[in-house]
């Protein structure tokens, strides 16, 4: 009688090696597409054209630097969500490897992109102290030397994390791949505009936040020399509110990260198959309101 | 002809996904308010709303179902028209609230309208496999050049949609005219 033989070993492994091979051809599959490759020579341009330039609105060039990363944003989501929407086929359900499996190496696939979003935020640093610094306020509190905290460099590689989950959700909801686009499109391009959560009650809320926030500590009439030294100011003729404070703060862009954190968890949440979805959205959920409630308390 | 339209609008509306447009037109108008709100410059905004809504309705010329209406006696060109007349119509609505809720310089449909036919012709030209989705992804493609490009020449004729709609249109509906059999 003869007896066969399995090693525990190769077969605590075979999911892995299943992983890693979907992994594989998904991550070669979404490399392959053009669109977010053009899109990130579009930002790299975008982001490569912002230059301190006297005259400007004080901090232009500083709040310029971030909101460029929209079109990479909008190329990764169309990139991510091909693959899931791909997921719909009905020939999906009979695959010998189980949603959730699938689900997960379609998200690690996506993970050379937030890698590409991590080198694109070291070239925005690098930029940055090769111009010298950025400009934010004006005399008597100003700055020509202002660089993006780590904390905001950071929101560029979390933005990246929900671009893949915001492609995932739609691509894995939304029944026609056409409509991708155009929901794809307005949501990374109004989010960019980044003006209109400006207001310090809106901030929190903001998908890409723009940092220095504007912060009303003065009527035209004040003394600027009465405020403390280390305020970065802008008043008339730039205003209309009196004196502003041109607020930045590296607690706010760490606290807003862990926001996008939530966001980007709710979202993957939409995309994940029923086991393990509770999980996504309850840690999304708590990262989000932490992320609010954190925003809220650092702001002034 | 226009007895076997009519009689196809209705189901031809009922197989047309309006929740993504819906929710699109939403979001449009939520950043619409933000932006009357902020009190700044909405141009941008509206630009993006014509971009957003031109790639909705060409987005909408995706049937499919096209494969069995082939046999039907209506050309395929009016099939389209009538997706596109189906969906621009609320587009139009949707962009006219939004003008109406801004104080932008760039006022009026024309930038919407000439985007929408540069997708039109676009998809009637392009390789039938991807025809629409690269129709819907000229509005887009044409918003994020005309934003991004260097100004100079190039930059000056990607950005005619917005500068000098009425004759993109114009020249888009011919190209649109001259592929009415494909």
């Amino acid at each position: 009688m003869s007896m066969t033989t399995v090693r525990p070993a190769t077969a605590a492994s075979a999911p892995a090696m299943v992983t890693r091979a979907l992994v594989v051809t998904e991550a070669r599959r979404m490399l392959r597409n053009p669109v977010p490759w053009a899109c990130l020579a579009l930002t790299t341009w975008a982001m490569w054209t912002v230059t301190p330039e006297p005259g400007e609105w004080p901090g232009a060039s500083y709040e310029g630097i971030i909101p460029a990363v929209a079109p990479f944003l909008f190329g990764i989501s169309v990139a991510a969500s091909l693959p899931f929407h791909r997921a719909r086929h009905d020939v999906a359900p009979a695959a010998p490897v189980s949603e959730a499996r699938r689900t997960l190496a379609r998200l690690l696939a996506a993970l050379p992109f937030v890698v590409v979003a991590l080198a694109y935020a070291v070239l925005v640093a690098w930029r940055e102290r090769d111009l010298g610094g950025l400009w934010i306020g004006m005399e008597p509190g100003r700055t020509t030397e202002a660089l993006h905290t780590t904390a905001e460099l950071a929101q560029l590689v979390v933005l990246a994390l929900v671009a893949v989950a915001l492609g995932a959700a739609l691509g894995r909801r939304m029944s026609r791949l056409v409509a991708l686009v155009p929901a794809l499109f307005v949501l990374w391009f109004v989010v960019s505009v980044y003006w209109l959560f400006g207001q310090a009650a809106l901030t929190p809320y903001s998908m890409i936040q723009v940092q220095p926030l504007n912060i009303t500590v003065g009527p035209a009439s004040a003394d600027p020399l009465s405020f403390p030294s280390d305020w970065l100011l802008v008043g008339n003729p730039h205003t209309s509110e009196g004196w502003q404070r041109q607020w930045v703060s590296e607690a706010l862009a760490w606290w807003h990260d862990v926001w996008l954190l939530g966001v980007a968890a709710l979202l993957l949440g939409v995309a994940w198959p029923r086991p393990g979805r509770r999980a996504l959205l309850a840690v999304g959920t708590v990262l989000a309101v932490a992320g609010l409630v954190g925003q809220h308390v650092v702001i002034p | 002809m226009n007895t076997a339209l009519a009689q196809a609008a209705l189901p031809t509306a009922r197989a047309i996904r309006w929740t993504p447009a819906v929710c699109l037109a939403g979001v449009l108008v939520a950043a619409t308010v933000l932006a009357r709100s902020a009190g700044g410059p909405a141009d941008v905004v509206l630009a993006i709303a014509a971009a957003g809504l031109a790639a909705t309705v060409v987005s909408g010329l995706h049937d499919p179902a096209a494969a069995i209406l082939s046999a039907v006696p209506v050309s395929v060109m009016q099939r389209r028209v009538l997706r596109l007349a189906l969906l621009g119509l609320p587009a139009m609505a949707v962009w006219f609230l939004l003008d109406s809720l801004t104080a932008a310089q760039v006022s009026g449909p024309g930038p919407m309208l000439a985007l929408t036919a540069c997708g039109v012709a676009v998809a009637l030209w392009a390789p039938p496999r991807r025809a629409v989705v690269m129709g819907a992804s000229t509005p887009v493609a044409l918003f994020a050049l005309q934003r991004f490009l260097p100004s100079g020449t190039v930059s000056d004729v990607v950005g005619w949609w917005l500068t000098e709609p009425w004759w993109v249109l114009a020249a888009a509906t011919l190209l649109c005219v001259a592929g009415r059999r494909r």
